[in-house]
């Protein structure tokens, strides 16, 4: 059964039909073509598939399609408007050797945003509570975390 | 001591930022025109006879291109032994077999057709460790070998052994003796990117196959052999490597799922695409290796080892990869960590019907330095020695050759043993009351390539253009671990180009010279050294061109500057003299002369060179190719001797941890890790190898473990199979690299990339040991171990 | 195939009506079990009726007690200011449910009607006693939560039924209560997990309760236990006693997570640990 659904990504208004069973990161990466969105477990373990659903970090394969309607769905290429240059957060990343493999990058960056945005002052236990739902397997975590706390002070400094 | 402008300082990856923007394309994203997506039916059962397999139905299905089985494919060998088939025929020896695969148009549907597939089994009984497989009278897992011959045990035809020196005479000087026997599960090396390719036949069938690997030469040659097995004498693979999403020693071998989407490829005409769900990665991907170590280790009163006799044991799976070989590697640290002088080392492979094992990080080096420094813990409580002053008593020296005759060029263990202690507050107790105990454990590993195959070799082409651009075309694998960063960076550094200058070009086997693969901590190593090379043919022909440009451009140079500069006067310097090539030198693609005056007009930009002699009559344009290989050589393994490596990486780690004594749990509260890395190359990359192999290293020693029961996978998910987040890694990490500046190594630097995994587990058990008084023997170390460890503790007070 | 058909109803009526008249359908709310568990082929539902446009299923209300919506997110508790100051248990065990991406939005409601034995909402409620109002197209009850599990992955629901609010009485000025939870590492299922909730007066227990998960078919109250301490001073003596009552109490099983010697260890030393932590 195919449903037309309306729904924000990344500023702009989409449509898409959809079947009941898919999930957000189908209709972003086989619909949308935004495949910087990764798919890493199919279940909610490891956040490679992080997207922010009206302000909030969700796994976006646990996502039924059909609940974006009407909502704003924001991805890893939504952060670096404009195009050519990255936002302070992935710059963050880049500049501190928090990317390696880089497969879990975009839903790292992801939680880290929705962190950010909500608590732009966090605490290292903050931090952590925030990306433990995000597996990494090349970097032990700590340059993510130092970018995290770097982005934070950089983003303070500037207000 | 060099002064170098780029090696050594903080510099960003040049691949980062399209990672950052979720630029970068992995297996997963890629997609080809009409391209199909391959499923394969995996085998119901450990160890039977396939009686029937029936497809109909799924070819019936709606959108099925193919079905395939080794009924109506060609048969297709593969394997480190080739003991194995892309399609198994006859027979399945453990869970993840290959029975049948379907192409489909779209992954629903071809996942939908294999469920469709129904085979027929006479159920065989299975052997699920080595011991029962080591049975007199146990059935056979193998009939025959590849080549047919008939067998008679379940032991693989590989020979691993070493002695050195009179092991009785050791044992007869040893005043204090330990022995132990340890043991390591298996661990599947969780690649966030999962397994996966793309395979596509032109008209003339020749191969193009996007794979994820680490060996793309050894793996071409492995993939026209089965173009051979399928009848396409004489083709030609061209593998093309896409961004890789961490590899950790999978790509390491060719697998089955890659010649099934060859054969659905050729069968149906069209693209195949196969990539690995997370449950399938855990349950059809080869983990690392179990093993089982039995270690005897003695010294006389003074501390000084007098023998070491050891003895693996390593349950094979039902095929052999590359992997089997690991007791290659556990060689080094059996002869050769500490200075041991009668040395006895013996490995046994035996197939089982569990899952096939293969390569991880480290390769076989962990499972050793378990056993090893462990019990090195042991002997030094027996002897009544402090654990560190006994490592310091026993401490390896550079330019010494080991019992296996490995060369030691420059050793830092000494220094890394120094730095733990002084940072760990070795002296100082922890607080007894709180269960707090401290710990650690050294390694040695190859940090100068690794010959385990003919060629140890490398190549690097730079291609040189109008624009002073740099192209680079290598043959190592960039797989997250920095590669093109220490590449862009030893390319700048060692030619004189600025590193936004340097484009490395992705892998691609018809464009990159050859490389035996990225393994063994060798990459850096091994590009850095021909970046070395490529860069000094470069700059001799650059310099030889310049002798006959540099007057002349410089001139017209002189002549801009003087219009805009009125009145000036040129400093008394004859530069048409001083252009002799053997007086130049380049930076930033400014070539100049070494000791010209320092005027802006007095240089010749390396663009404007390339232009010139390209747009001249009879032009010409710079490219260079170069071929390293390492001095190393290819070991015996039969005899255990030979110098596998140009140079060695050493490093201690140090770690202090609290027990909970009532729930088992064991707390980090901080580590030290020193590490001899030659030269450090980029900083922050580096770090980031080392934190993240710690955190493989906390992963192995505390967490992981791939449940089997009758070699069925328990856990083939992230839910139950548990890797350290971020939670886990809560501890402050005191990094320490200690700087020996290897002759061999390129700028000074040795390949470090396994190293930081290897000595973790035991540093961990040794503070463990510490804090509680309990020795643990196998990993990992869960709580449960714990407390009935010190159940058992007590009850011996008792 | 993993194939369904998705409805989103705006009302509980429809939604109740949809349920009745689609044969195999099942609701969903958050679906961070539900989806995993279709995805592994557990269960494979012709149709999923989503609970989440209807809007008064997710309000949280404080009336003196609190109402809380079945679909408020794990997130909604941990983020309501007051639920977090009459209830401060109930934010302790949210806080430990999942990743954040879990929690924004996997459901309380969605948590207790998995009815895992290991539900990390069900035991603070269990402690608070909290009561479960269920729905039918045509009838309407309220029980106490104890009654709610059934067994593994089993509640009292009737197939046509639905919970839509969770009900807590007033805090009592001098309730105090802890959560600890025991996992893997440390963002896990529960291998074992336990609430305390003490009301202390004049120095003795005038009230207990006490639930452990993942050491029974279902999220337990340990009545035995609570019988023990109440009306007494707990002395060191009878916290032994209560730690050596709640071990026999409970029924683990062995499985991939634990053994189950190791759960009931858990709980033999969270009795004592969780006294402790309220007592001080």
């Amino acid at each position: 059964m195919k449903t037309e659904i309306s729904f924000i990504l990344n500023g702009s208004e989409v449509k898409v039909t959809v079947d009941g069973h898919l999930r957000l990161i189908d209709v972003l990466r086989n619909t949308m073509g935004l495949t910087g969105t990764k798919e890493a477990c199919g279940e909610g373990e490891c956040g490679a598939c992080t997207v922010i659903v009206d302000g909030k970090a969700v796994n976006s394969c646990l996502y039924p399609a059909h609940e974006i309607e009407g909502k704003s769905v924001i991805t890893i290429e939504g952060l670096h408007v404009p195009k050519h240059k990255l936002s302070k957060i992935q710059q963050g990343f880049v500049d501190h050797g928090a990317i390696q493999c880089g497969f879990c990058t975009p839903g790292m960056i992801m939680s880290a945003k929705a962190l950010l945005d909500s608590n732009p002052n966090p605490s290292d236990k903050e931090i952590r509570e925030a990306l433990q739902g995000n597996l990494c397997r090349c970097t032990g975590y700590v340059q993510i975390v130092e970018a995290v706390k770097r982005v934070a002070r950089q983003m303070k400094g500037k207000q | 001591m060099n002064n170098f402008r780029y090696i050594g300082k903080e510099t960003r990856r040049p691949d980062a930022p399209d990672k950052a923007a979720g630029k970068a394309h992995y297996i997963h994203d890629l997609r080809r025109p009409g391209m199909l997506y391959g499923k394969i039916k995996f085998s119901d059962h450990p160890h039977a006879r396939i009686k029937h397999i029936d497809t109909s139905k799924a070819e019936r299905l709606n959108g099925v291109r193919a079905v395939i089985t080794s009924n109506n494919s060609p048969e297709v060998r593969l394997g480190f032994l080739r003991d194995n088939l892309a399609l198994k025929k006859d027979k399945v020896r453990q869970y993840r077999d290959e029975i049948a695969a379907v192409a489909a148009i779209d992954p629903d549907i071809a996942e939908e057709a294999v469920e469709l597939i129904k085979v027929e089994y006479e159920p065989l009984p299975g052997l699920f460790s080595p011991r029962e497989a080591m049975k007199k009278g146990s059935p056979l897992i193998h009939e025959t070998d590849a080549q047919g011959r008939p067998r008679t045990d379940n032991l693989l035809p590989l020979r691993f052994h070493h002695e050195s020196g009179d092991l009785d005479a050791g044992k007869r000087a040893a005043k204090y003796v330990a022995e132990g026997e340890f043991s390591t599960p298996r661990v599947q090396q969780c690649c966030m990117g999962t397994a996966g390719c793309i395979a596509e036949f032109d008209m003339n069938n020749n191969l193009t196959i996007w794979a994820k690997t680490q060996i793309p030469f050894l793996a071409q040659r492995d993939f026209n052999r089965a173009l051979s097995d399928m009848g396409l004498h004489d083709k030609n693979t061209r593998i093309i490597v896409p961004t890789i999403g961490g590899a950790f020693g999978t790509g390491l071998d060719t697998h089955a799922y890659e010649y099934i989407a060859i054969l659905l490829a050729f069968q149906t005409g069209q693209p195949v695409k196969i990539v690995y769900t997370r449950d399938e990665e855990f349950a059809y991907l080869s983990p690392r290796q179990s093993s089982t170590t039995k270690i005897i280790q003695g010294c006389d009163q003074n501390g000084k080892l007098t023998f070491r006799q050891v003895e693996v044991t390593q349950d094979n799976g039902a095929y052999t990869s590359w992997g089997a070989t690991y007791p290659s590697v556990m060689m080094i640290p059996a002869t050769s960590l500490y200075r041991v002088s009668n040395v006895y080392f013996n490995a046994q492979l035996v197939y089982t019907n569990n899952t096939y094992c293969q390569a991880m990080r480290g390769y076989g080096n962990p499972e050793h330095t378990w056993a090893l420094e462990s019990n090195m813990d042991e002997l030094a409580g027996e002897a009544g020695i402090d654990p560190y002053e006994f490592r310091m008593i026993n401490c390896n020296r550079p330019k010494e050759t080991t019992p296996m005759g490995l060369k030691v060029s420059t050793c830092g263990l000494k220094e890394c043993l120094e730095t733990v202690a002084k940072k760990l507050d070795w002296k100082k107790k922890s607080k007894k009351g709180k269960c707090r105990g401290k710990g650690m454990a050294s390694l040695v590993h190859v940090g100068g390539g690794a010959r385990i195959y003919r060629s140890d070799a490398s190549g690097l082409i730079l291609k040189l253009d109008d624009f002073g651009n740099v192209n680079a075309f290598h043959g190592g694998v960039e797989m997250g671990q920095g590669l093109h960063s220490v590449l862009t960076l030893g390319i700048a550094e060692a030619l004189g180009v600025r590193p936004e200058k340097v484009f490395i070009n992705p892998l691609d086997t018809s464009t990159c010279p050859w490389d035996v693969g990225t393994h063994a901590s060798r990459g850096a190593f091994m590009a850095c050294n021909t970046a070395i090379l490529a860069a000094n043919k470069l700059r001799d022909k650059i310099f030889e061109l310049a002798e006959e440009l540099f007057p002349q451009e410089v001139e017209k140079n002189l002549e801009k500057f003087r219009k805009k500069n009125p009145g000036y006067k040129p400093p008394d310097f004859d530069f048409v003299k001083a252009a002799k090539r053997e007086r130049f030198d380049m930076q930033d693609g400014s070539i100049f002369i070494k000791d010209a005056p320092r005027e802006p007009w007095l240089s010749l930009d390396l663009g404007r060179l390339l232009r010139t002699i390209h747009f001249r009559t009879q032009g010409q344009m710079l490219t260079t190719e170069v071929f390293y290989d390492p001095p190393n050589e290819l070991p015996d393994f039969e005899k255990g001797f030979g110098n596998i490596s140009a140079t060695y990486a050493y490093g201690t780690q140090g770690v202090e941890v609290e027990v909970d004594t009532e729930t088992g749990e064991v707390r980090i509260m901080r580590m030290v890790a020193a590490h001899d890395v030659g030269k450090v190359l980029n900083p922050p990359a580096l770090k980031g190898q080392i934190y993240g192999a710690l955190a493989q290293g906390v992963g192995y020693a505390l967490y992981e473990e791939l449940l089997s029961q009758k070699g069925k996978i328990l856990n083939p998910n992230f839910r139950d199979y548990k890797i350290p987040t971020v939670q886990e890694m809560n501890f402050p990490v005191d990094l320490e690299f200690i700087e020996t500046n290897d002759s061999f190594g390129p700028f000074g630097a040795k390949g470090v990339a396994e190293p930081g995994l290897v000595p973790t587990a035991p540093a961990i058990a040794n503070a463990i040991y510490d804090a509680v008084g309990i020795r643990i023997r196998d990993l990992p170390i869960t709580p449960e171990k714990i407390l009935a460890a010190l159940k058992k503790l007590k009850a011996s007070k008792d | 195939m993993r194939r369904f058909d998705y409805l989103r109803p705006k009302s509980l009526k429809e939604a109740l009506q949809q349920k009745k008249t689609i044969a195999g359908a099942k609701f969903i709310s958050g679906g961070t079990d539900l989806l995993v568990q279709i995805k592994n082929r557990e269960l494979q539902p012709p149709t999923l009726i989503s609970l989440r446009s209807i809007p008064e299923l997710a309000t949280i209300e404080i009336n003196g007690g609190a109402r809380i919506g079945a679909l408020a997110t794990i997130s909604d508790i941990i983020q309501h200011n007051e639920l977090g100051l009459n209830y401060p248990v109930l934010v302790e065990a949210a806080r430990r449910l999942g990743s954040v991406q879990i929690r924004n939005v996997a459901t309380v409601g969605g948590n207790l009607c998995n009815c895992s034995p290991s539900a990390d909402m069900a035991l603070p409620l269990l402690v608070l006693e909290a009561k479960v109002r269920l729905r039918t197209a045509k009838a309407r009850r309220e029980i106490q939560i104890s009654e709610f599990f059934k067994g593994p992955g089993e509640s009292c629901l009737s197939s046509d039924e639905i919970l839509t609010d969770i009900i807590l009485d007033p805090p009592h000025q001098k309730a105090k209560a802890t959560f600890l939870k025991k996992g893997r590492v440390k963002m896990d299922l529960a291998i074992a997990s336990l609430a305390v909730l003490l009301e202390m007066e004049g120095g003795k227990c005038r009230k207990a309760r006490i639930a452990a998960g993942s050491v029974a078919p279902v999220p337990l109250r340990l009545y035995k236990v609570e019988a023990l301490l109440e009306g007494s001073t707990v002395t060191e003596k009878l916290a032994a006693e209560a730690q050596r009552l709640a071990t026999k109490i409970i029924s683990p099983i062995t499985d991939i997570r634990a053994t189950e010697e190791y759960r009931r260890q858990i709980v033999r030393v969270y009795v004592k640990r969780g006294l402790e932590k309220i007592l001080g």
